[in-house]
Formats: structure tokens, C-alpha cells, sequence
């Protein structure tokens, strides 16, 4: 696609040469991401005897698939929810803070932390929650309060606990640049008008940073409907998110038909294009206010 | 207004909690003889790093990793730098479309590459698909976006029009200047953006494990086995694991501060755009 746009300029202008410094680069972007997923959408049209067919997308109605992504959305949305919630206000906070040595402290630990992800992450919440855990033990030692099998680190709510954890210092870095933003000047002119607190947030704090959080809220969901390594060391494949499905049809654990793979995998891009997109416009118009 | 002023320093402390909890626990429970009895560890010890370092896949996982990100790196540099001075310099019509194919990868979940690639290179028998040079690539693709926005970043804080132009009329050939005088200026942005792709892909574990799996054993395909067989193990790897990370992340706020002093670009931008650019990958 690139070679015919390059040489249908050269022709035009007669300066094509300036592409074909850029064939290394985009001749891997072809083979490793566009082809693949070219390759996947056509898959996904055709049965086990290459015929065109919709039968694949007809399968994802089944409850196996419908399942998964309802856990998969699920547990991304709430996940990003309380990110976005809890990394708001501890953002703003943060912000707020007097001493900027504390300030930058907290910088660098949500920095460090937000890259604890994947499998030693889910291991730390095994010896943290797990069933011998040692938060387990101490809640049912000292306060004989014992929370399995009620609750349990290899299932939904263990996801979102372990899921949460890497979503929140993520939003506090992603949220500190908006709520700098909010200038003093504003609150000072708000509060000289006889606006409280309460109305200065109403009508002028929340509706500025709002786009902003909107466009964090999606890059959470994004970040966590894609996470594999967490929620397969953690629950193996017995739990029914998109991501473990596609892996286990991978790893060949489960013998399915390959063209509802490729029907999940497009599906899933879909919804991840879905997501990015509308997270690039709310970032576009969270920027206004940063110039 | 003394409530609201308990509640900023609370919640922050509550949530230092819930981020330190886990990681201290994992380091201490690495050095604990027993800790699944009782609520302080039954003693210390450090036969778990011993066992883990006499194990002999230790030292050849450990290397495979390093040799991939390392190499996955390299590619990603020697790809990336000259296609993105070329396209500043003299193709500015092309940056959207470079922005677009670094942003791409966003949306490309590891699981759904893993399953295009094999799907496309799986067959045959070379199995392509399952090479660690495939591997590579996949990774270059994968962090793109790590590579791509602080080099890019880097190119737009410096005039690189009048500095080429300037080594040019001095006689200095593109790879010469490309080299001599931009390298030196844009390497801050290079080094945050390597460091950041060596840590996530000496982590990753979901494209590993799906492409080349037990043909080249990674760190945390390892780590990963050893959650499932022995935690006192795992938690050992656990540790080297998060220590790299840590490692790494400091020396990239190091360079991302000695960067700003150079090019004087607002750091909480730089660090916005780096902190995107990380978003989606490792998990």
C-alpha cells in the first residue's frame, strides 16, 4: 500500500525519493503487524474448507465466547473505574501536597510501581492474598476474620484487586499534568465571584479536567482488556476472559476451530481500535487547557 | 477545611500502603525460611537464591532475556532513529503516518499479535513463527510506541533543519551527520526510550511464552513455572525480576532529568508522553 502511495508521488512531484528511506521500517510494520492481522480478518471470514462463510462470528453468540467478553469488559471497566477514581484523588492530592520532596517521592514510586505488572505481580498478590497469604493469615489471626473461601485471589475479585493495582499509579502519573493544568488564577477568580468550593468544582474544576479523565478512563480499559501474563499466572486458564481464550487456542490446551479464533482476535482489535480512537479525541480536547 | 486537610495525606498513605504491601512482602517471604504458618517468617534465610542459582536453567533463562531485549533494543534503535530523523527532516508529510503505526500497537493486545503472527508464519517447516528472530521483530512492533515518542520528542526539541544543514555545508555525509551531530543530541531520548524496551520486554512473558515458549526459555517463563511448583522459588525470581525494574526505572527518570537539563523541555510533558508510550505493553 505504502509503494504504490510513494510511487504515485514521485510521479506527481518527482520527490518519491524521500520515500524509500523509510522501506526498512515500513517493510516490518507490513510483515509484523499489518499482514498478520490481514491474514486473522480473512481467517475469520472463511470455514475449514476455505469457503467464505459468517459462521464464525455466528459462533461468538455462543455463551463460551459472549462469557468471556462479558469477564473480559467486566473486569476492565471496573478496574479502570477505580483507577480513575482512586488515582484521581490521589493524584489531586499528591498535587495539593506541601513538601514537593514527599511529591516527587510519590512521583517516582507510582513511576517504579506502574512497572510491576505481569507474572511477579500476581506472585506478590499469591504471598500477599493468597490462601496462606500473609495478609490472609494476619486478618484471620488477629481479627478472626477469615476470608476464604469467600474471597479468593485466583478469582474475579482477586483479578480486580491484582488488576487495580497496576492501573492505579498509572492514573496518578496520567492525571498529575491535568490537575497541574487547573490554574490558580481560575479558583482565585471563581472564589472572588462568591463561588465556595463546592461550586468551583460544579462548574469549573471537574468540567476542565473532565476530557482528561475520560481519556485516561479508556487508556485503563484498554491497558487491562488486554493484560495476559496477570491473569494466567494467577488463574491458569480456568477463568473465562478474552485474552486467556486466545492463548489457551494457542498454547493448544483446548482444541477449538481456528476461524473463531481469528473471529475473537478482530473482534477484540475492534473493540481495542473502538477505545484507542476515542481516547486520542478526549486527549485532544484535554489538551486545550494545557497551552 | 482541617477535615479535607486529613484526608489528602490519608488516602495517600493508604495507597502507598496497597502499592508497598506487596512487594516488601515478596522480598521478605524470599528470605523467610517459612512463612505460610504464622504471621512473622520462621526465621531467615537465603537458600532460596542458592537453590535458584544452582538450578542450571537459571543462568540460561537469565541469559536468553537479556540477549532478547538486548537485541529486540538494538533493532528497535537502528530502525527507529534514522527513519524518524529522515521523516522530521525531509518527509514531514509522512508524520502522520508514522504517528499512526506507533500509536497502532495500543491497540494490538500481545495474545491477538501472537496469534496473527502464527497464524501467518506458524505453517511450514521452518516455523518462522517460532524462531526468537521473530521474536525480535514481534518486540520491535510491540514497543514501538517506547521507541518511537521520546526519539520523536527528542528530534522536535532540537532545530535538526539548521543543524544538518549546518554539518552539511561543512562536507559531513548523512550517515556522518546523522551520527555525529544528531545522535549526540537526540541520545537522551534514545536512552530513555532503550532502557524502557529493555524493562518491558525482559518482563514480558505473553509473547514469549505464546511464540517461542519452551524452544527459548525466557526469565519469566521460568518465574512463572516456579509459581506453580515452588513459591519459595518464584518469589526468589520474583525479586530479580522487580529489582530490574526498579533498576531500571531509576535510571530512566536519572536520564529523563540530565535530558531536560539539556534540552530544557518541560519534564512533566516528557514524562506524560513517555508514561502514554508505556501504556499496554507488559501486563
Amino acid at each position: 500500500m505504502q509503494i504504490s502511495r510513494s510511487t504515485r508521488i514521485r510521479k506527481a512531484k518527482g520527490g518519491g525519493w524521500n520515500w524509500v528511506p523509510l522501506i526498512p521500517f515500513l517493510a516490518i510494520t507490513v510483515a509484523v503487524m499489518i499482514l498478520p492481522i490481514a491474514f486473522m480478518l480473512e481467517g475469520s471470514f472463511k470455514n475449514g474448507d476455505g469457503l467464505f462463510t459468517l459462521e464464525n462470528y455466528a459462533q461468538m453468540a455462543a455463551p463460551l465466547y459472549t462469557q468471556s467478553f462479558r469477564n473480559s469488559i467486566l473486569l476492565s471497566g471496573i478496574t479502570a473505574i477505580f483507577g480513575t477514581l482512586l488515582g484521581t484523588a490521589v493524584g489531586y492530592f499528591t498535587y495539593r501536597l506541601q513538601s514537593t520532596r514527599i511529591r516527587e517521592l510519590v512521583i517516582t514510586l507510582c513511576d517504579v510501581t506502574s512497572n510491576f505488572s505481569g507474572a511477579p505481580l500476581a506472585f506478590a498478590f499469591i504471598v500477599v492474598l493468597g490462601s496462606n497469604g500473609v495478609l490472609t493469615l494476619a486478618l484471620s489471626q488477629y481479627f478472626g476474620w477469615k476470608i476464604y473461601p469467600a474471597f479468593s485471589i485466583y478469582s474475579f475479585w482477586g483479578l480486580v484487586l491484582a488488576y487495580t493495582y497496576f492501573q492505579l499509579p498509572l492514573m496518578v502519573l496520567l492525571v498529575l499534568p491535568a490537575v497541574a493544568g487547573l490554574k490558580q488564577e481560575w479558583r482565585e477568580a471563581a472564589r472572588s465571584l462568591g463561588a465556595d468550593s463546592r461550586t468551583y468544582w460544579r462548574y469549573i474544576g471537574l468540567p476542565i479536567l473532565a476530557p482528561a479523565i475520560l481519556a485516561n478512563l479508556l487508556l485503563l480499559f484498554a491497558n487491562a482488556f488486554g493484560a495476559y501474563a496477570t491473569a494466567y499466572t494467577l488463574t491458569g486458564s480456568r477463568f473465562n476472559l478474552v485474552t486467556l481464550q486466545l492463548g489457551s487456542l494457542l498454547t493448544g490446551e483446548v482444541l477449538r476451530d481456528p476461524g473463531a479464533g481469528d473471529a475473537m482476535g478482530i473482534l477484540t482489535l475492534l473493540l481495542m481500535g473502538l477505545t484507542i480512537s476515542l481516547y486520542q479525541l478526549a486527549a485532544r480536547r484535554a489538551r486545550r487547557w494545557r497551552q | 477545611m482541617k477535615q479535607r486537610s486529613l484526608v489528602g495525606p490519608l488516602s495517600i498513605i493508604l495507597f502507598l500502603a496497597y502499592m508497598f504491601l506487596p512487594i516488601l512482602a515478596t522480598y521478605v517471604f524470599s528470605i523467610a525460611i517459612r512463612w505460610d504458618r504464622s504471621i512473622l517468617p520462621e526465621g531467615l534465610t537465603f537458600d532460596w537464591y542458592r537453590t535458584a542459582f544452582q538450578d542450571r536453567w537459571f543462568l540460561i533463562v537469565f541469559k536468553h532475556s537479556i540477549t532478547i531485549s538486548a537485541a529486540s533494543v538494538l533493532v528497535s534503535a537502528l530502525l527507529i532513529v534514522p527513519t524518524a530523523y529522515w521523516v522530521h527532516l525531509k518527509l514531514p508529510r509522512a508524520l502522520p503516518l508514522l504517528n499512526l503505526i506507533s500509536t497502532l500497537p495500543f491497540a494490538i493486545p500481545a495474545v491477538v499479535l501472537a496469534l496473527g503472527l502464527i497464524k501467518l508464519y506458524g505453517q511450514g517447516p521452518l516455523q518462522l513463527a517460532r524462531t526468537p528472530a521473530m521474536l525480535v521483530l514481534a518486540y520491535v512492533i510491540f514497543t514501538l510506541p517506547f521507541m518511537y515518542r521520546p526519539i520523536a520528542s527528542s528530534l522536535e526539541a532540537i532545530d535538526i533543519q539548521r543543524l544538518t544543514e549546518a554539518a552539511q555545508s561543512l562536507g559531513a555525509s548523512w550517515p556522518r551527520t546523522l551520527v555525529q551531530v544528531i545522535l549526540p543530541n537526540i541520545l537522551p531520548g534514545i536512552l530513555s526510550g532503550g532502557l524502557l524496551v529493555f524493562a518491558t520486554i525482559f518482563g514480558e512473558f505473553t509473547l514469549a511464552t505464546l511464540l517461542v515458549g519452551a524452544r527459548y526459555k525466557t526469565f519469566p517463563m521460568q518465574l512463572v513455572y516456579y509459581t506453580r511448583r515452588d513459591g519459595r522459588i518464584a518469589s526468589a525470581y520474583s525479586v530479580i525480576s522487580f529489582t530490574v525494574a526498579w533498576a531500571t526505572s531509576l535510571v530512566i527518570l536519572w536520564v529523563a532529568t540530565w535530558g531536560t537539563r539539556r534540552s530544557a523541555g518541560p519534564r512533566t510533558a516528557q514524562d506524560l508522553t513517555r508514561k502514554q508510550a508505556s501504556v499496554g505493553g507488559k501486563v
